[in-house]
This record gives structure tokens, sequence and C-alpha cells, in this order.
């Protein structure tokens, strides 16, 4: 090969490689965006009214759904058990939540919950940049969104929450490092007195229980909400909640029953206190066997 | 002479396998101070790049002046025992670097060197110093460079897997480390205590 066709096939290279990150390929109609970021591969696919981001290759992993005619209303079942935590802290006024996705949460606060100072993290921009160009996500005043690691930015802010909602999910599940007793202690530090921490999780692998044990050992009270639609789950931890989950019907129905269409008395039906898990690890950051225990099926 | 290519060996096989292992451990000491992106994996591997030239150079040059195992081994005593003790001093570097420096890259890189720097720099210096010692001893041998550079790579690609498929899952990695330290130890004093040096003047 002569020099000059060398120096082509490199220029050539280098073409495509910027054609490939400018160019988001549409596969097919239904797929609006697909690309690269330097945590995840995204796609946001539509299918009727709904649209979704995905994470990873695997289709059915889907991030965030949105109802384009309805954006308040919950897709997803763990989103609305999300906000039946708020039964346990009515009066919350300073949220922080982990893992933007879509931006359904936060629209959720915006639309029905505009009294609440909610701050958002997030630790990938192109996340962000996808969730206000494909989700209709907005930031009203009262809303902040910050881009960083969930754990580094409880670390380095000392501001204090009254709920902490964790979301955060990368193309396999919960990043291992927001899992472990060490990053719950912190959590629970950036608490303000009575504060509660809201966990979203799935509950067919024995990570599930690794790390209902790991939120045992770290707050006095651990609830679980168990999806009766789907493997969600959700768990609200604290040391001193203001509701058991005996009086959340009662705590619901004062509430209104409802935020936006978010049914609080149905969502209520579905706490339990979270049972001793026996033999299941505590999870810290020196021992973290995450992955193996993920793949483990219950 | 048998005996001492066994340990040239042992020697190949155990650290080509514990420095893999140690950049695969190194992933669970970084992640909680400064997250689980991509960025930590770039501070991991290009800092270990790093070492490893470090003790190229390092090795090539004293083989050449002091071509002796003995030498070589006490480099390696002191390797160990730094590994030792990293799960003793890796949290307050890293809280103090995460502290100090709040891009994660710079601080993942930082304190991947303060942790990493002297004991894989020092590993790295075991294939060129083995490759400089037969070659010092001017005798036709089926140790060529390659095959110590392929005993070696064979060490790093168990030390990878196992560490990475089996160890993480089944116990802390602070004692895997320390376990991995005492490993290397226990291999540096066996190198010691055979004299080998004597072995190849014969």
């Amino acid at each position: 090969m002569g020099a000059g066709s060398a120096i082509a096939l490199v220029f050539l290279t280098s073409l495509h490689l910027f054609a490939a990150t400018t160019a988001p390929a549409a596969t097919d109609d239904r797929t609006l965006y697909e690309g690269d970021s330097i945590y995840h591969h995204i796609t946001i696919r539509q299918e009727g009214g709904e649209r979704c981001m995905i994470f990873g290759r695997q289709r059915d992993l889907r991030q965030t759904c949105i109802d384009l005619a309805k954006p308040d209303a919950s897709v997803f079942e763990y989103t609305s058990m999300m906000f039946a935590g708020f039964l346990f802290r009515p009066d919350a006024k300073k949220i922080c939540l982990i893992g933007l996705g879509g931006g359904y949460i936060p629209t959720v606060f915006r639309m029905h919950l505009p009294q609440v100072q909610l701050r958002t993290v997030e630790v990938d921009p192109l996340v962000e940049k996808l969730a206000k160009q494909y989700f209709r996500f907005a930031l009203p005043s009262g809303q902040t969104l910050s881009i960083d690691d969930g754990r580094q930015f409880l670390k380095k802010s000392r501001e204090r929450y009254d709920q902490i909602w964790l979301d955060a999910f990368n193309s396999d599940y919960v990043p291992a490092h927001m899992t472990t007793k060490e990053f719950l202690q912190l959590a629970k530090s950036r608490l303000n007195e009575g504060g509660i921490v809201i966990q979203n999780l799935f509950g067919d692998n024995k990570l599930y229980d690794a790390q209902i044990a790991t939120f045992q050992a770290v707050f006095a009270r651990v609830f679980v909400f168990g999806g009766q639609k789907s493997g969600s789950c959700i768990i609200v931890a604290s040391d001193r909640p203001a509701c058991e989950p005996a009086a959340l019907r009662k705590q619901a129905e004062k509430a209104g029953g409802k935020i936006g269409r978010i049914d609080l008395i149905a969502e209520a039906g579905k706490c339990r206190v979270a049972p001793v898990r026996k033999n299941a690890p505590i999870l810290t950051d020196d021992f973290n066997p995450a992955n193996l225990l993920l793949m483990q099926k219950k | 002479m048998q005996i001492v290519y066994a340990v040239f060996m042992l020697l190949l096989v155990t650290f080509g396998a514990v420095v893999m292992s140690l950049e695969i451990l190194s992933s669970n000491l970084m992640s909680p101070y400064f997250g689980g992106s991509i960025y930590i994996w770039g501070s991991i591997i290009s800092s270990f790049m790093v070492h490893f030239s470090v003790g190229y150079v390092l090795g090539g040059y004293l083989s050449l002046r002091l071509p002796r195992l003995s030498v070589l081994a006490a480099f390696l005593v002191v390797c160990s025992l730094w590994v030792i003790l990293i799960p003793a001093f890796y949290r307050p570097v890293c809280e103090l670097v995460a502290d100090r420096i709040d891009d994660v890259r710079l601080g993942s890189l930082v304190a991947m060197n303060l942790i990493f720097f002297v004991p894989v720099s020092i590993m790295a210096m075991v294939s060129p110093y083995i490759i400089g010692i037969t070659t010092a001893g001017r005798r036709p041998s089926w140790l060529t460079a390659g095959m110590v550079l392929f005993i070696s790579t064979v060490g790093s690609f168990s030390g990878t897997n196992v560490t990475a498929f089996f160890l993480i899952s089944l116990f802390p990695v602070s004692r895997i480390i320390t376990g991995l330290g005492m490993i290397c130890l226990a291999v540096s004093l066996f190198t010691l205590a055979l004299r080998p040096d004597r072995r190849i003047e014969k």
C-alpha cells in the first residue's frame, strides 16, 4: 500500500468515527434515538403513545417510560409505589432524587408537588439532554439538577433532606457502590430528623435479600412495598418513621388519597415490615458480590 | 540449574497473576470514592501501564548492573509487604484525595498512583530481570525472552479470571489483597532461601 492510499484510509476511518458520533442511527421508525454515552448504550423508542428510554442492548430493560398524552401517569408500578413512600413523611419539604432517567418523577413533582424542593442527581449528561429533548423534562423553580455520581454528590454536599429517593440504575442494575452499608450510612447522615430513604429494586434475585439485610443493618425500621403487577419492590427505611404500615391507609386518606394520577390508597396496601433475611450477607465496600447475587434467582 | 528455572517460572506465574488480580480489585477500591464510571477504568489501566513502563526500564537496567536473583527477590519482599499493607491505608488515602480533588478522573489517577506505584512497578521488574539474568549467563536455553513473557502472561490470564469470576464473590476485597501479599511474600522469601545465584554460578 502506498503512502497516499494509507493516508486516505486513515482519513476515511476517522470520518467514520465522526459520522458515528454525530448521527444517531434510527434503525426503524419506532426508534427515535440510539447512541452511546460514556456510561450506557441508550435507545429511545416509542410504541403507540408510550415513549421509553432503554439502557444497554436488552430491549426489555426499560429505564423510564412516559405516556405522552398523560405525562404524570405512572407507566411502571415502581414509580407510584415510590410516591407512596411520601405517606411516611407527608410534610417533606426537601427531597433528593438520585437517577433521572426520562424524568418521570421530577415531572410529577413539577405538576403536583410544586411546594417541594426537589434536587435531582444524574451521573450522565446525555441522559439529561435526552430527557429534555424527548421526555419533556423541564426544571421549574424549586427544582435543581446536578450532574454527578449519586454517592459522590451526597458525600460532597452537606445538605440534608427529608427524603432521599434512590433510583440510580445502569444497564445491569443498581450500581454496586450504591448498594453498600457505607453508602446507606452516608445517605442516612444526609437526612433530617425522621427522614426516610426510598430505594427502587427488583425482588426476584438474591441481591434483594442482601439489600434488605444491609438496610436493616443501617436503619431501625425497614418496610417493603411489593409489586402486584410487576417484580418491582420499594424499600422504605427510617430510624423514626412517622407512620407504621397498618396506619398507612388512614394516612393516605388524610392526604387526599392521590398525588396527581397516583392512587396512594391502593399503593398503601402493598406495604409490610421487611422480614429478617437470614443467611443474606450485609453488603459493604469491602465485600460486595452484587453481580453474583443478582444472577442468582430466587 | 533445573531448580533455578523452576524458581523463574514460579516468580513469573505468581507475579504475573497477582498484578492482574490487583488491577481487577483496584476498581472495588476506587468506586466508593470516585464512582463506578468508565473513568475509573481509564485511571486504573493507564496507571498500571505507567507502573509497568517504569518497572520494565528499571528491571532491565538493574539486571545488567546486578544480574542476581537475590536482588530481585529483595525488591519483591518490599513489594509484598506494601501489598499486605494496602487494606490498612487505602481508605484514608482515597478519602484524602477525594476530599481535595473534585474531578474524579484526576482524583482516581492520583489515588491509583499513590497506592499502586511502588508494588506494581516492582512486580513489572520480574520479566525483564529474569531475561537479563538468563542473557548474562550466556548459555543457550529454552527460556527465551518470548517464553518469559508467555509464562508471565499465562499467570496474568489466570489471575484476572480467578479474581473476577471467583475471589470477589467469595471473600472481602481487603482479605483477598492481604492473601495475595502473603503469597508474594512467601514466594519471595522462598526464592531468597534457595540461594539461586549460587546455583546459577555453578
